[in-house]
């Protein structure tokens, strides 16, 4: 376990023994005062060993500055202080003491105390990082040693930017790392992706190590707890991990106790939010003058006649001039959100027991209505070591999160109509009552719903509860072998309860008639067990091999056992007037429609693994690992994967002939890795059809029925397995002034986990293996540290990733297309995987502008039609019929005319670089740091633009984006007396300065028009920090304090049109990335806070 | 003391290892059961049978797709918007094409109806295998429901695509892909599989199951297997032009007598009948009254809240108003020149063709009156929500059922084979019933025995059969599979056209058709009262009455009747969703 190996070091690093003191009574008092029965519970005091010496002395850095808050043990006892403000201390020792002095970013000193009884002392600085440890999974590892690919962040870097979400801390700051989130909401998916992902259409999620336990997700974690974050990225480094590592591994470790001095520490920030960016629509006159246009244009005389029962006739439009209307964005996105958090620790502990324990609470109302965001989490840790070779831990966590607000969008919506930034931004500016639609699909029935009432109608609370437990055994057996056993509990119950109003399609359609147009509730327990034991035995061959051999040996062997069951309760018919909460609590007034308790196939997985590292002469390092992985998602002979990985690092720095170079170069190693990782994600039981029962309301005669499942069983699944190879090299130069990393990888996948589309043979999908994806990149990523004084310094961190991915091969095919359904089935399939491509390409109609009144003959009264002149490319099965105005695309096939066949790839989701700058400063107290993010080349599908500029037959009074406002969009009606114009010269000269085609169109059409550069950079967060002297705080008895202020997306450079570049809202399937459709927005936030040690 | 040590924990260690670790990795499917115990029991079996008919209710399968669009525009029936260009219209128009946005979707009717087909093939290896379905037990019973059921929707995929894919058995993954079969393959199938169910299926009322016509029963089996024996005989288009089946099986002179004797035996049976109302037949589908041995052989079962027969085929609704919450209807409707067809007397004209609809509703009362349309537009009267027994309230679905056969359709099947195989004198008693019910009683001598006496050759009883056919059962989409089979298609829409332009001219046969009518209301103020609707009916007007122009039916309308050849274009084409998923297996013929 990982968190033990940390402990490891400290147990090496300060010797054992120490007897503690409580140098802070007020602690003891602040505590019982304020929060909290386990601050006392932990809060121990043990008083020391008699002592027959007293040394004093003074404790300085290089520049001879006094340092305040060193901590001082006597080396093999329990005795230690601190140094004071100025740097001076006092301790009575016992004869021939050793004194170890420590202090963050000094190296450690042992000074032997012998017979003097004044010590000044003179603490180096730490400046190399190289001897930092890295965690690589069942075990550590000094960064210096590595051989495979891995980077981390450590807690400190996190600490001083507060988050709400561990994987926003990744953001732009690690290369090979991409993190981006999906929208703005306060509970958004955040895409994690390591070196690109290598499925099609499986979730390219890295495996989530937190203490030696997978996790499903991390937003359940406190970011103020976390001790440090690896990632491991090539196979050498993930095939440890064996089945599960094939998209990378993201191992954190949370904080521990530490031995010696009582440490509590309190963080808490306040802050507020309000939208980023929202987007122009029509003004009420122009939305008014649309609608006439639209009406005539529809040349139905229904529609005519409507437009006039709403808005009068033509003549009465100046009505409308000036009216202001209702800025719906603001009102359902333009509250001020607030966000609060604090959190507080307690760590510390003696030889034979450490402890940490930590509070957090997120509290977040966010700029939506009706959506706020709370988490509370609890974590405790102890470390004990009863007997001499025993060290054993015990870890809980246990986190509350608690989110409500049904956002803007699903990604299992029972309809296209369910998502709602529509209503938002093209609801009528002013009150339009009882409009109706006679269109029969019934997915456009909730085309024209108020904002609100629609917001309030899609209510949902989720609460997710997360318990973790965790155990370990280390046993030094005998020098050098280490027996070490871990057990595990998770155990996460969320609860998801979905309300439906009237308004949705849902209450509209689904329920039995007499239920149908009263509010619904579906509510959803779901209960995660998951249980892990993992043993290992770990032998250190030091010694036996001479001087210049070093090997170690781990073989272990892991289980994993996760259970899974889901628990819905579907509740029909309640009162009309009755609103989500009510509904939630007062079921009992709704007809119980039913009762499902699903309870999934146990997913188990038997592990066998092994690893050797060996060095030799302290320069060439080589280490190979072989797992074999059983998974019960597979069967027979399918259900193993074997592993194996090797690298080799040669620390060329070490080499004799670098001598020369040792003034200036600390470290230069070169990296090799080869490795074969495996991916079972799949969702369990896909290898034999059973029947399973559902509910009936569709049918008369049943309420329920037996049947297969919809997806079509595969028993010859087996392991998709990617091979990695990697090479990298580290450098170190002008006393670790100057660092940084460099890897190439080449990564290939093979027997893709495909959920492949089988349409038309009786089942919708079936899980296959097919296929092979390739990644190839490039990654750097380099820190100078331009200046480090005592007083002030300045640092600079970049890094920057490039992947390429390409489908090699898709075996019996050679594409398959995919409809991300935003537009129901006006559009088809919009994506596109094909080999010899990467996966995220946009497929549609390049555009052509629009149609001018040259390209046409005339206009035949008769026909009521224009006559487009010999060789206009005309695009009917599109477009429409064409017209002057009108929308024009390209004709590719060459027969004079715009079809399906038409389209082409038009847009890439990849891309082509991504990284980020890390800034960091401090100066006389002050410390500022600034983080940006950029990504570069790829491509965005902005499927909000099309919507808002496109006025189909269905949709008649929508209102449009202001892309399409009036004087930009072309138009056919004479502003003085509101006929149409077919007269050639008179349409062309009203055009003469407009630029849009026409708003008016057949159906939504997805040309490269809607596809954007998705370029951007962000200055994510900004911070401001300032420590109070210690000379004041140490009065109050307060270790540090310091005050911060964050700004968190400051200011973004892009040239994307629509609300954030940084989206990605149709998720249901992996190969549509990239998409703006309906996603929540984004928000701007300055919080204030403040840091407190004592 | 360390060997020791080491020794207990590698024994440990692969004890672990050792737990049965195949065991392990076997992990059961708990909420699911397995085929031999839901097969075995007839309550579970009857949920996995149940299970057939779920995937025809979901939304783009029969009851959003296929039952709203398939059978028009034929004769007597079009698509109310067929002059509409577009997606809808082409559908209709004999112009579909496999990219057409309303069918070109993953969840259409074409994968729901093998969705169907794959659990009715699952049910039928089950309960064959693990049930031992004897004719007279619930098992038993529960198989012929499945092959009947599977039998009806592959003979509505033959019906809509011609040659489709032949899956008897469950998918396995050698069959995931399957090119298309002969349609004579499917038939024959078919043909056995109901003659088997037939021996297990009861007759109407003569178990509870049967005594509702939402579950399978002897009759309606039967009466199937007469219609596909007509269907398999008949003409339909191949790849190389239209013809009837060159498999002798599919003979004429093989499935005729087989049809002939199916329909006697319903019959004989005597438990079912013709209702002696026409009007009681659709009033009865409409109110969900679904008690067997009526007129009703089996409806497909729709529940309340699912299925859209009225909502598309019924007497338009402008408004939520007194009848219905649900503003629909009228999607298509009779063509024009069906109303001036019927003979004055026949009780089936006004029930049939309706010209009004039910105008926007009064916003405080809520309360609607009928409306005259045009004469482009009529409306079909065997569906009307103003004879439902609910109100209903979805906005998408109605609920009604589909009535998939009735008694009059044996009557009929019986009337053409006898006269094919025995000449009119054959038929006539069968013709007789349905006249008879027609008209009223004292209109028999003429209406009725002077009609059926004058149809002395093959010929003329054949001719009077297409033409009665029309008569009774347009609306009900069953015409266009008729006239396919009839190899009438082409000729009776080109008929259909020229009656439509004599009609707007007031020409020919429509020369005594008023150019006007006059109308006012009845008492309860919301019924129409019309004068000058029927033939000849013209001069002044009464008074009090208003006048309403009666002339308007355009070029364009009845040239719409159809745009693409229907002799080309007899079926839909495979989606193209479908073709691309078919690893190039499936193709579409006739040149789309």
């Amino acid at each position: 376990m990982q968190s033990i190996a940390h402990n490891d070091a400290y147990f090496t690093q300060f010797s054992t023994n120490l007897t503690y003191m409580n140098p802070y009574p007020h602690v003891k008092r602040w505590v019982s005062r304020g929060s909290g029965l386990i601050l006392l519970c932990l809060v121990v005091t043990l008083h020391g060993n008699a002592q027959n010496k007293v040394v004093t002395g003074t404790v300085k850095d290089t520049d001879g500055v006094q340092m305040p808050g060193v901590s001082i043990f006597e080396k093999g006892t329990s005795n230690g202080t601190t140094s004071d403000v100025d740097g001076k201390f006092s301790l009575s020792v016992s004869p021939g003491a050793v004194l170890t002095f420590t202090f963050i970013g000094m190296a450690v000193k042992d000074v032997e105390v012998g017979n003097q009884t004044f010590l000044d002392v003179v603490l180096d600085h730490d400046v190399s990082q190289l001897d930092e440890v890295v965690v690589i999974g069942y075990g550590t590892a000094k960064k210096s040693d590595l051989t495979g690919s891995i980077v981390s962040v450590t807690g400190d870097a996190l600490r001083k930017v507060p988050v709400s979400n561990v994987a926003e801390t990744l953001t732009g700051r690690l290369a090979g790392v991409q993190v981006s989130s999906a929208e703005g909401s306060p509970d958004a998916n955040i895409r994690i992706r390591v070196r690109g992902g290598g499925s099609i259409t499986q979730d390219n999620s890295p495996l989530y190590i937190v203490d030696g336990f997978q996790v499903n997700a991390i937003s359940d974690i406190s970011p103020s707890d976390i001790q440090s974050i690896d990632v491991l990225k090539d196979a050498s480094s993930t095939a440890i991990y064996g089945s599960r590592g094939a998209n990378g591994v993201i191992i954190i470790t949370t904080k521990s106790g530490k031995p010696g001095k009582v440490s509590v520490s309190y963080n808490t920030f306040y802050g507020a939010k309000r939208i980023a960016k929202t987007l122009d629509v029509l003004p009420v006159e122009d939305y008014v003058k649309w609608q006439y246009e639209y009406a005539v244009l529809k040349n139905d005389p229904k529609g005519l006649a409507s437009y006039e029962d709403y808005f009068g006739t033509w003549a009465d439009r100046d009505l409308f001039n000036g009216m202001k209307g209702n800025n719906w964005q603001e009102q359902v996105y333009g509250r001020t959100g607030h966000v609060f958090s604090h959190d507080l620790s307690v760590r510390g502990g003696g030889d034979k027991f450490s402890y940490s324990a930590n509070y957090a609470l997120y509290d977040e109302k966010a700029i939506m209505i009706g959506s706020d965001f709370q988490r509370n989490n609890l974590t405790m840790k102890f470390n004990s070591k009863p007997v001499e070779p025993v060290e054993i831990m015990f870890s809980l966590r246990y986190s509350d999160t608690k989110i409500n607000g049904g956002g803007t969008n699903e990604q299992n919506e029972a309809s296209a109509s369910d998502s709602r930034l529509k209503h938002a931004v093209t609801y009528a500016p002013i009150p339009l009552g009882g409009i109706t639609t006679d269109d029969t699909n019934e997915e456009i029935a909730s085309y024209m719903i108020n904002p609100i009432v629609a917001t309030n109608d899609n209510d949902r609370e989720q609460n997710r509860k997360n318990y973790n437990m965790v155990g370990s055994v280390s046993w030094n057996i005998i020098d050098n072998l280490q027996f070490r056993s871990e057990i595990g509990l998770d155990n996460v119950r969320t609860r998801d309860n979905r309300f439906y109003g009237l308004t949705t399609y849902y209450v509209q359609n689904t329920p039995t008639s007499e239920n149908q147009n009263h509010p619904a509730v579906i509510m959803t327990q779901t209960e995660q067990q998951r249980f892990r034991n993992a043993n290992t035995l770990n032998y250190n061959f030091k010694g036996l091999l001479g001087q210049d051999h070093n090997l170690n040996l781990l073989v272990g062997q892991e289980m994993i056992h996760t259970k899974n069951s889901a628990f819905a309760s579907v509740v029909h018919g309640f009162p009309t007037l009755f609103n989500a909460s009510q509904a939630f609590k007062l079921t009992t007034q709704g007809k119980s429609q039913s009762t499902n308790n699903f309870l999934s196939p146990d997913d188990n997985l038997f592990s066998l693994f092994g690893r050797a590292n060996y060095e030799f002469k302290g320069k060439y390092l080589l280490s190979a690992t072989y797992r074999a992985d059983g998974s019960s998602r597979f069967l027979g002979d399918n259900s193993w994967g074997y592993f194996p990985s090797a690298a080799a690092a040669w620390k060329i720095s070490s080499e004799e002939f670098m001598a020369g170079t040792s003034g200036w170069l600390d470290q230069l190693k070169l990296r090799v890795s080869y490795g074969i990782a495996g991916n079972n994600n799949i969702p369990v039981g896909q290898t034999a059809q059973t029947f399973e029962s559902s509910v009936n309301t569709w049918m008369s005669g049943f309420t329920s029925y037996w049947a297969p499942s919809k997806i079509l069983a595969n028993p010859d699944l087996r392991w998709e397995e990617t091979n990695t190879r990697n090479i990298g090299l580290d450098f170190s130069t002008l006393q670790g002034r100057v660092t940084g990393t460099f890897d190439v990888y080449l990564n290939n996948t093979t027997g893709l986990l495909v959920e492949f589309p089988v349409p038309g043979t009786g089942y919708t999908s079936q899980y296959r293996n097919l296929g092979e994806t390739e990644n190839k990149g490039l990654e750097a990523s380099m820190k100078y540290i331009v200046v480090e004084k005592q007083n002030y310094g300045f640092d600079v961190s970049v890094n920057v990733s490039f992947n390429r991915n390409k489908v090699k091969s898709l075996e019996m095919m050679n594409n398959f297309g995919r409809n991300t359904n935003w537009a129901s089935t006006e559009i088809g399939d919009d994506y596109m995987v094909e080999t010899g491509q990467p996966v995220g390409m946009m497929y549609g109609y390049l555009s052509d502008g629009r149609y001018e009144v040259s390209d046409f003959e005339g206009y035949d009264v008769t026909k009521k039609a224009w006559i487009p002149k010999e060789g206009v490319v005309t695009a009917t099965d599109v477009v429409g019929a064409a017209a002057p105005g009108m929308m024009k695309l390209k004709d590719n096939t060459g027969d004079g005319a715009v079809k399906a066949e038409d389209r082409v790839i038009i847009g890439n989701a990849n891309p082509k670089h991504t990284g980020g700058i890390i800034l960091n400063g401090y100066a006389y107290g002050f410390d500022l740091s600034a983080a940006v993010s950029w990504s570069y080349g790829n491509d965005i599908y902005n499927a909000n633009k099309i919507e808002y500029t496109s006025s189909t037959p269905r949709y008649q009074y929508r209102n449009l984006s202001a892309i399409m406002a009036d004087g930009k969009r072309w138009t056919n009606i004479d502003p003085n007396t509101g006929s149409r114009v077919t007269d050639p010269t008179a349409l062309a000269a009203l055009n003469a300065n407009t630029t849009m085609w026409s708003p008016y169109m057949a159906r939504y059409v997805f040309s490269d028009w809607a596809v954007e550069d998705g370029s951007f950079l962000r200055l994510n967060t900004l911070t401001l920090g300032y420590t109070v002297p210690s000379s004041f705080t140490s009065r109050v008895h307060i270790q540090s304090l310091r005050l911060f202020a964050t700004a968190y997306n400051v200011f973004i450079l892009t040239n994307y049109s629509g609300f954030d570049p940084e989206v990605s809202t149709r998720r249901n399937y992996a190969v549509t990335p990239g998409v703006d459709y309906s996603a929540y927005p984004r928000s701007r936030q300055l919080v204030f806070g403040l840091n407190l040690n004592f | 003391m360390i060997q020791k040590t080491l020794y207990t924990i590698s024994v440990a260690i692969v004890g672990l290892v050792g737990t049965s670790c195949s065991d392990y990795l076997e992990t059961p499917t708990k909420s699911s059961l397995g085929e031999s115990v839901i097969f075995s029991d007839p309550d579970l079996a009857r949920g996995a049978v149940d299970g057939i008919k779920v995937p025809l209710g979901e939304t783009n399968s029969y009851r959003g797709r296929f039952l709203p669009w398939y059978g028009m525009n034929t004769d007597v029936e079009w698509y109310n918007s067929s002059q509409t260009a577009g997606e809808n219209a082409d559908l209709a128009v004999y112009n579909a094409k496999p990219n057409n946005t309303n069918m070109n979707t993953e969840n259409n009717a074409w994968a729901m109806m093998y969705a169907g087909i794959e659990r009715a093939n699952l049910c039928i290896r089950g309960l064959r295998l693990y049930g031992d379905p004897l004719p007279g037990t619930e098992l038993g019973y529960l198989l012929g429901e499945s092959l009947t059921l599977r039998a009806i929707i592959y003979a509505d995929l033959v019906k809509t695509w011609g040659d489709v894919v032949a899956r008897f058995e469950p998918i396995t993954t050698e069959t995931i892909y399957l090119p298309k079969s002969s349609r004579d393959v499917i038939y024959k199938q078919l043909l056995a599989d109901l003659e088997e169910a037939a021996t297990l299926v009861p007759w109407p009322n003569e178990t509870t199951a049967t005594s509702s016509v939402e579950r399978i029963n002897k009759a309606f089996v039967k009466g199937l297997r007469a219609r596909l024996c007509l269907a398999a005989s008949g003409y339909s288009q191949y790849p190389d032009g239209i013809h009837r089946s060159t498999d002798p099986a599919l003979s004429v002179s093989t499935l005729y007598p087989i049809a002939r004797q199916e329909c006697e035996d319903v019959i004989n049976s005597g438990t079912a009948m013709l209702e002696p109302l026409f009007e009681t037949v659709f009033k009865k589908n409409n109110q969900d009254n679904v008690t067997a041995g009526g007129e009703t052989l089996w409806e497909l079962p729709f529940a309340d809240g699912r299925g859209r027969m009225l909502f598309t085929f019924a007497v338009r609704h402008l408004s939520a108003d007194q009848h219905t919450d649900q503003a629909r209807g009228g999607q298509a409707g009779p063509v024009p020149s069906l109303f001036y067809d019927y003979d004055l007397k026949d009780t089936r004209r006004d029930i049939t063709c309706v010209p009004y609809q039910y105008g926007t509703a009064d916003k405080d009362t809520k309360f609607a009156r009928q409306e005259l349309v045009n004469l482009n537009t009529w409306f079909f009267g065997k569906y009307r929500y103003e004879w439902m027994g609910r109100h209903v309230t979805s906005t998408n679905d109605d609920g009604v059922n589909k009535l998939y056969m009735r008694y009059a359709e044996i009557l009929f099947m019986a009337a053409e084979t006898a006269n094919e195989l025995d000449g009119p004198a054959a038929a006539a008693p069968y013709l007789k019933q349905i006249r008879q019910r027609a008209f009223v009683a004292s209109d028999w001598p003429t209406k009725v025995d002077a009609y059926i006496n004058a149809l002395n050759t093959k010929e003329d009883m054949f001719k009077a059969l297409v033409e009665e056919h029309k008569f009774e059962f347009a609306g009900e989409m069953e015409r266009k599979q008729a006239l396919i089979r009839w190899n009438l298609l082409k000729t009776k829409l080109d008929e259909a056209k020229a009656d439509m332009h004599a009609l707007q001219d007031k020409t020919g046969d429509y020369a005594d058709v008023p150019g006007a009518l006059y109308f006012t209301y009845a008492a309860d103020k919301e019924t129409l009262v019309v004068y000058g609707l029927n033939r000849g009916e013209s001069g002044s007007a009464p008074s009090g009455y208003t006048l309403k122009d009666w002339t308007e039916l355009a070029d364009t309308k009845i040239e719409s009747l159809y745009t693409g050849d229907p002799n080309t274009r007899q079926y839909w084409p495979i989606w193209q969703i479908f073709l691309d998923g078919s690893n190039g297996k499936l193709v579409n013929d006739y040149n789309y």
